[in-house]
């Protein structure tokens, strides 16, 4: 499988503050990419160096194998963006902003309007005859979207989608992403992790310019589950979970419901080991001990939480 | 080539759809009309004003040439500055509402996006002064009988290159200043500049400074030297300015 973005040791810095730090990154052709991290992380930076409206500082960047700096419309036409706030022409309609757009990629006649009709249905936009100034938020953004598909683009960059939308808007364009799997490769930067673990296969995080983890979702939360334990005793969770939490291999031990305590820890092996010991010293019963799976929240929190506090 | 012809269509289409299709056709039709009516009336607007104290001062009856005459000196003074305001956010008013962003990472290249702004806006700024100059003339001749066409379109003709001038100049600015008041700021610099730089005769005969001189000259049916020097040094100029506004664009990081 081809890279679809290529990033190798990419930096960008504004003065002297460094808004992307030496950044690798591949993303596969056909995948569902999430590029996850807080706010001010770096994640529009990231994009506007694909799209080649900014320059890197060092390192390189490419985009369907062309080198972006240089590539010029030649990688343009091969790819769809939606910015995090799009701003549109207030006195186009939604069609005409289409026909606008389409026409930019050289689409002309029955072939562009059978797409706009198909588009403008497909974000809810179909009969709408207001001008876009009177749009709310979310329609802008469903709009941004269709836009970014008039050309059927290879790579589709997305900045923050879901951002502005309602649940059902949301879920409409977590729907929409899903059903461009293996067609279209999709890039979607956000800091919601549920919409990522929703559609992405990959993920990348990126903290304060730098990615912190890069792989499969399933193999994140495998990876991190495995230093997760989840206990449920007869009784007595709470002076359980106290004494847990004062063993070297505990990283954090917290009360659940139904006298489960859920157990972060360094060392997987002694943890297995002193567990039963606690549980019978404190003079109760294991009803189980298993190892709890994080979920993306999870891990980002520790990726990227942990870091911060 | 499409992608071109698809964004020159929009700005043209956005002139007619937004304030643009107002502002400036209005304050052009405004002169249009206005300028015989006042040139024919001067006489009597300025008795009027001055009362008894100016009873001996004798005028001279107006003349179309009058009527010409007011129509260069508004467009050389009031519409220049309208057009200096009117397109300090020529390229800068995109990027701030980030409608460039959109077009940007599509087909177009930065070169055309700057170049098609400035041709579109030149044109229209062209057909505006055909127009108004087809008003005042009209009028002109209906006040004042017959009304040659010679010294009016002469001296538009002149005005218009000073026009795609300052429409080059300040695409330039709107690309350098990111803020509209400040490229106009910058835009009216350059006008005091070149209005003070007409009166040394070499750079008012042979530089673009001479442009609003001579095409009043021409509209009071006075002789001029030769504008092939001023005409030619305008429009290279306004290419130059163009040019180096796309240049710079490309290299600017949105």
């Amino acid at each position: 499988m081809s890279d679809a973005i290529a990033a190798t040791a990419l930096s960008k810095a504004f003065g002297s503050k460094l808004a992307l730090d030496n950044v690798d990154l591949t993303v596969d052709e056909g995948s569902i990419f999430g590029f996850l991290g807080p706010n001010g992380a770096g994640k529009t930076t990231m994009l506007r160096l694909l799209t080649g409206l900014a320059r890197p500082t060092s390192g390189s960047v490419r985009v369907l194998g062309h080198d972006v700096t240089s590539a010029g419309n030649s990688v343009r036409a091969e790819i769809g963006f939606l910015p995090d706030v799009p701003a549109f022409y207030d006195w186009m309609t939604a069609e005409q902003f289409l026909d606008f757009a389409g026409g930019l990629f050289g689409l002309r006649g029955a072939a562009q309007r059978d797409r706009i009709e198909m588009l403008l249905d497909l974000s809810g936009l179909g009969g709408v005859t207001a001008r876009i100034g009177d749009y709310s938020r979310g329609m802008k953004q469903r709009l941004g979207i269709a836009q970014a598909l008039i050309n059927a683009p290879r790579l589709l960059l997305l900045d923050e989608p879901t951002s502005a939308l309602d649940p059902i808007g949301r879920k409409e364009v977590l729907d929409m992403v899903a059903s461009l799997r293996g067609r279209t490769t999709v890039f979607f930067s956000t800091h919601i992790l549920g919409d990522v673990e929703r559609v992405c296969d990959t993920v990348a995080i990126l903290d304060r310019g730098r990615i912190v983890a890069h792989a499969p979702i399933d193999d994140l939360k495998r990876q991190y589950g495995q230093h997760k334990i989840v206990i449920q005793v007869t009784e007595g969770a709470q002076m359980l979970a106290a004494a847990i939490a004062t063993c070297a291999w505990a990283a954090s031990a917290a009360q659940g419901s139904h006298d489960t305590i859920e157990v972060a820890v360094s060392d997987i092996e002694a943890a297995r080991r002193e567990i039963p010991a606690l549980v019978a010293s404190q003079g109760t019963g294991l009803v189980r001990m298993e190892a709890g799976e994080m979920g993306l929240e999870e891990v980002f929190v520790e990726l990227v939480g942990g870091a911060r506090s | 080539m499409n992608a071109y012809l698809q964004f020159a269509t929009k700005e043209a289409r956005e002139i007619v759809y937004t304030w643009r299709i107002w502002v400036l056709p209005a304050i052009m039709l405004f002169f249009a009309i206005s300028g015989p009516v006042v040139a024919r009336f001067t006489p009597e607007i300025i008795g009027a004003v001055g009362g008894a104290g100016l009873d001996q001062l004798v005028l001279p009856s107006p003349t179309y040439l009058d009527a010409y005459s007011g129509w260069i000196k508004n467009l050389s003074q009031i519409t220049l500055f309208a057009i200096i305001i009117i397109y300090g956010g020529i390229v800068s008013s995109e990027l701030r509402s980030g409608t460039a962003l959109l077009v940007l990472t599509k087909p177009v290249s930065r070169t055309a996006f700057v170049a098609v702004k400035a041709v579109v806006n030149c044109v229209f700024v062209s057909m505006l002064l055909g127009a108004g100059t087809l008003v005042t003339w009209a009028i002109t001749a209906a006040i004042f009988g017959p009304a040659p066409p010679g010294p009016l379109w002469s001296s538009a003709a002149i005005w218009l290159v000073l026009a795609i001038l300052f429409i080059a100049i300040m695409t330039f600015l709107s690309v350098v200043i990111g803020s509209a008041a400040g490229a106009s700021g910058g835009g009216i610099g350059a006008f005091v500049l070149l209005s003070v730089a007409a009166i040394w005769t070499p750079l008012s005969d042979y530089s673009p400074a001479g442009l609003a001189v001579h095409a009043a000259a021409l509209a009071a049916g006075a002789s001029t030297p030769s504008l092939v020097w001023p005409v030619v040094t305008s429009l290279t100029v306004s290419l130059i300015l163009v040019a180096g506004a796309a240049a710079l664009f490309r290299r600017k990081e949105l």
